[in-house]
């Protein structure tokens, strides 16, 4: 299969010719972002290596034949907007119900508000990891991602850990808490001092998974208020919280229609095929780069149990189950309560086998994600040959098998995709 | 299980630019290799055609399927901040106790070019000073600080003192161009304050690098050493006035003297070497490799794999080759005797397991020799048989990138110089000529080589 993502690559090569590249315009897709965050996007590293392919300056292919390429697409596109706003939505509303449950947390601290929180945190993830088929090309989650989903932490950054009771943030009354001071600190040094987003509430919520079996197990008594850095730690879970609904509305607010010069509308204003490319390669690289290799492939070869997405929650498998679906819903368009016109549509009318070849493949990931052991850590405690690891193998070979599926799309509808190690 | 860089003492003592060098009727393997055109693929078959921001961090795109995994997760490893011991990812810890970053990403931001810290204010973040004492040192390399060793460590982990903290200040020193238009080089001075263990006494020499870009690196070890002895001229026997030389140092794993050829004056002979070395001197992590202990931070195995990963790393594709400017500029480059340093291409030998890496024609802009460069880059600080003017010729491709992955321009190994021109400008001894060139050319004609430049 590398085979074929390497004939794309190289034709993608032979084909640009010089043209299309020196013709490319440099695109303007930081509206409506907080120059905070383009700032610190810029001064970031590689953030663990997940920028993918970053933002081309052009996805369009040329060819010497000039009716190549010819196809109609703004019913795709136009399903795409809508796909990515209704997402983002989604989202934005779910992390309203877990703020929701923090501040009942917070309110009165007990075991079940808790757990109560903690499930809000699981039930909100699926809607977020949905969008995720939606980076990787310089859109706007991709100025943001860093503020909202970075991972692995370094959790000494930010609260007490097995053998330093008074390690991190929360430890030290010197440190100032606000939002832009935990911005400010946010992967500043290096990329795993995370100290917001997802993770970091993960962490608060659940604290480390010292278990071989279960997940992190934070006493409901960290959240007491009046005892020892306790008050420091419910301001510093108030705060992340609130800002993951900061970044969620300003990334429905990037992709309104009509709501003045954002994201959707420069995207919109795009040559047909540069659309094309950025939905195609936000599908490819998460299937077959940041899922595969960044999620999978390396935390099996490291060998190490809690190299995992998800590590203090042990909910590593609805990662890889809903960053699935969201790659199937750019391919089709349709959600559960919605129907749009999707790829599978368009490729459909160019070359039927291809487009049943990847509805094969999505299908094959699903069940092989499906069969995979859960919870992910304990996959990664057995040992090399094992069922259960694999079943994580047959996973990885399925995602690529996709992702160069995807790059092959690309190829029929005359777009580069740019898997890095494709 | 590589098979590179095999050349002992003898060879290289004995090899001469004579051997296959301009006698009379016999092309020499310089004018060959100068005589191959370029093409956009300055980094052979395994080329990107990327320019997005990430465009240091791909695959060679003909590498084997079989590389796929072994590079992502050298990848990891690469983009790994390394923790202090004990933390839960127990296969990442072991940072320090001294470091200078956690990561080696920290410094190669995005497989890319490091940078002093802005105005020379601030911790250096993708830079680091190197140290030494007058001498030679076990195995004919630096001898070593007797406190601090041979670099400066600015972080260190809590309760242990960082080793001091790296300070600059420019001053700039003003030029013209013969056609009256004015320039300004800054020039830095070094000095380190905040000592954690002690003076550093009057003999003390320092030596300032910046993180070096990542792509290429495997193609330019798989460049035969009879090659590179091949180009180097060490008497001018030529007398163009550029004698290149290779350094000679030690190769741990063959404990014999190799050809140098990394680092900024050449003085590691491998990869793998220089990962250990790195991993060890700038985070504090240890290997089997490059410290004496049988339980290292970092495995053989992931050595192994990070070393993989920097062998390939793609070189994108040449930019707007066959605009009239950047033909233009590229003419100029070889008629000012750029490429007298800077070679445009030269070949790989057969590398055993790397087929995407063998027998490779390339476009790297060096001759991976050293070259003295003038007082006015000279650091005063030798290194095996660099001397403190002598430095190795730089590889030019990527160099239109470095803006777009890293957000800066930043230029010569402590990045002093604001751009291609001013880096030209700096250059003096073997490359006084050229400079001058450059110095005494239309300002179309500068023009046109900047833009050259920047298309690789």
């Amino acid at each position: 299969m590398a085979k074929l993502l390497k004939t794309w690559s190289s034709l993608g090569l032979a084909a640009l010719g010089t043209a299309a590249i020196a013709n490319a315009q440099p695109l303007d897709i930081q509206h409506n972002i907080k120059p905070s965050y383009m700032i610190l996007a810029d001064a970031n590293g590689e953030g663990g290596g997940e920028s993918g392919g970053g933002s081309q300056g052009t996805y369009t292919l040329g060819s010497t034949d000039s009716n190549a390429f010819k196809y109609e697409a703004t019913p795709q596109i136009d399903g795409y907007i809508d796909l990515v706003l209704t997402s983002y939505e989604k989202t934005a509303h779910d992390t309203k119900r877990l703020e929701q449950a923090v501040d009942a947390l917070l309110a009165t601290p007990s075991t079940e508000t808790l757990a109560a929180a903690r499930k809000s945190w699981i039930d909100a993830r699926p809607s977020y990891l949905k969008t995720e088929a939606f980076r990787f090309y310089g859109g706007p989650i991709d100025k943001v991602e860093g503020e909202i989903n970075s991972w692995p932490m370094n959790e000494a950054y930010i609260d007490y850990v097995e053998g330093k009771p008074d390690a991190g943030i929360i430890n030290d009354p010197k440190i100032k808490l606000s939002v832009d001071d935990l911005e400010g600190v946010n992967q500043k040094q290096d990329e795993k001092d995370v100290t917001i987003g997802w993770h970091a509430i993960e962490f608060l919520l659940w604290g480390q998974d010292l278990s071989a079996t279960g997940a992190g197990n934070r006493p409901f008594t960290d959240y007491i208020a009046g005892k020892g850095n306790n008050d420091r730690r419910r301001e510093y879970l108030k705060l992340v919280t609130a800002q993951l609904n900061v970044e969620f509305d300003e990334l429905v607010s990037a992709w309104k229609p009509d709501n003045g010069n954002n994201y959707a509308k420069t995207l919109k204003a795009m040559p047909e095929r540069e659309i094309i490319g950025r939905m195609v390669n936000g599908m490819a690289i998460l299937a077959g780069y940041e899922f595969m290799s960044e999620r999978l492939a390396v935390a099996l070869d490291s060998g190490d149990q809690e190299d995992e997405h998800s590590c203090f929650s042990d909910n590593t498998k609805n990662d890889f189950i809903y960053d699935l679906v969201g790659i199937k819903q750019v391919w089709t368009g349709d959600t559960e309560d919605k129907k749009r016109a999707g790829l599978d549509e368009l490729v459909r009318g160019q070359d039927a086998a291809l487009a049943d070849r990847i509805d094969g493949l999505i299908a094959d990931a699903e069940s092989k994600i499906a069969a995979l052991g859960d919870p992910w850590d304990q996959v990664l405690a057995k040992p090399k040959g094992s069922p259960e690891r694999n079943a994580a193998e047959a996973v990885v070979t399925a995602l690529q098998a996709l992702g160069t599926g995807l790059t092959d799309v690309g190829g029929k509808l005359g777009v580069l995709v740019l898997i890095p190690t494709g | 299980m590589r098979k590179l860089g095999i050349i002992t003492a003898s060879v290289l003592t004995l090899a001469s630019a004579a051997a296959f060098g301009s006698q009379a009727g016999i092309v020499s393997l310089r004018d060959m290799l100068l005589a191959i055109p370029l093409t956009p693929n300055l980094g052979g078959d395994g080329t990107r055609p990327v320019s997005s921001d990430a465009a240091f961090s791909f695959q060679t795109v003909n590498s084997p399927e079989n590389h796929q995994r072994p590079f992502s997760f050298g990848n990891r490893l690469f983009n790994t901040n390394w923790v202090e011991a004990p933390a839960s990812v127990k296969t990442f810890d072991g940072l320090g106790p001294l470091f200078n970053r956690v990561s080696c990403s920290g410094c190669h931001t995005k497989d890319g070019r490091g940078q002093p810290p802005e105005n020379g204010k601030g911790p250096m973040d993708s830079m680091l000073l190197r140290i030494s004492i007058p001498g030679t040192g076990e195995h004919g390399g630096v001898m070593p600080h007797p406190g601090y060793g041979d670099q400066i460590s600015e972080r260190a982990v809590l309760g242990v003192k960082p080793e001091g903290r790296a300070e600059i200040t420019y001053s700039e020193i003003p030029g013209a161009y013969v056609d009256g238009e004015s320039f300004s080089l800054r020039k830095p001075t070094y000095s380190i304050a905040d000592l954690g263990y002690g003076d550093l006494g009057k003999d003390v020499m320092i030596s300032p690098r910046v993180a070096p870009a990542m792509i290429g690196l495997g193609l330019l070890e798989a460049v035969p050493s009879e090659t590179l002895v091949a180009l180097s001229d060490p008497q001018d026997s030529d007398g163009d006035g550029i004698s290149g030389r290779p350094n000679e140092v030690w190769d741990a794993a063959s404990k014999k003297k190799m050809l140098g050829r990394f680092g900024w004056k050449a003085n590691q002979p491998n990869l793998k070497q220089q990962n250990a070395s790195a991993a060890a001197g700038d985070m504090g992590i240890t290997t089997t490799f490059a410290s004496a202990t049988s339980d290292p931070d970092m495995s053989d195995e992931f050595l192994e794999k990070l070393t993989l990963y920097t062998m390939t790393l793609a070189v994108p594709a040449q930019r707007n080759g066959q605009n009239e400017t950047v033909k233009k500029g590229q003419a100029l480059f070889a008629g000012m005797g750029c490429s007298g340093c800077h070679m445009s291409t030269l070949k790989s030998g057969e590398v055993t397991n790397f087929p995407e890496l063998s027998n490779q024609t390339f476009h790297p802009f060096t001759d991976l020799l050293l070259h003295d460069m003038g007082e006015g880059l000279s650091d005063n600080r030798p290194d095996f048989a660099a001397t403190g003017k002598e430095w190795r010729t730089t590889p030019l491709w990527g160099l239109g990138l470095i803006q777009t992955v890293n957000k800066h321009n930043f230029l010569l190994h402590d990045g002093r110089a604001r751009g291609p021109a001013e880096a030209i400008l700096w250059h003096g001894g073997e490359a006084e000529k050229s400079k001058e060139a450059f110095r005494n050319s239309a300002k179309a004609d500068r023009d046109a080589l900047i833009t050259f430049l920047n298309s690789l």
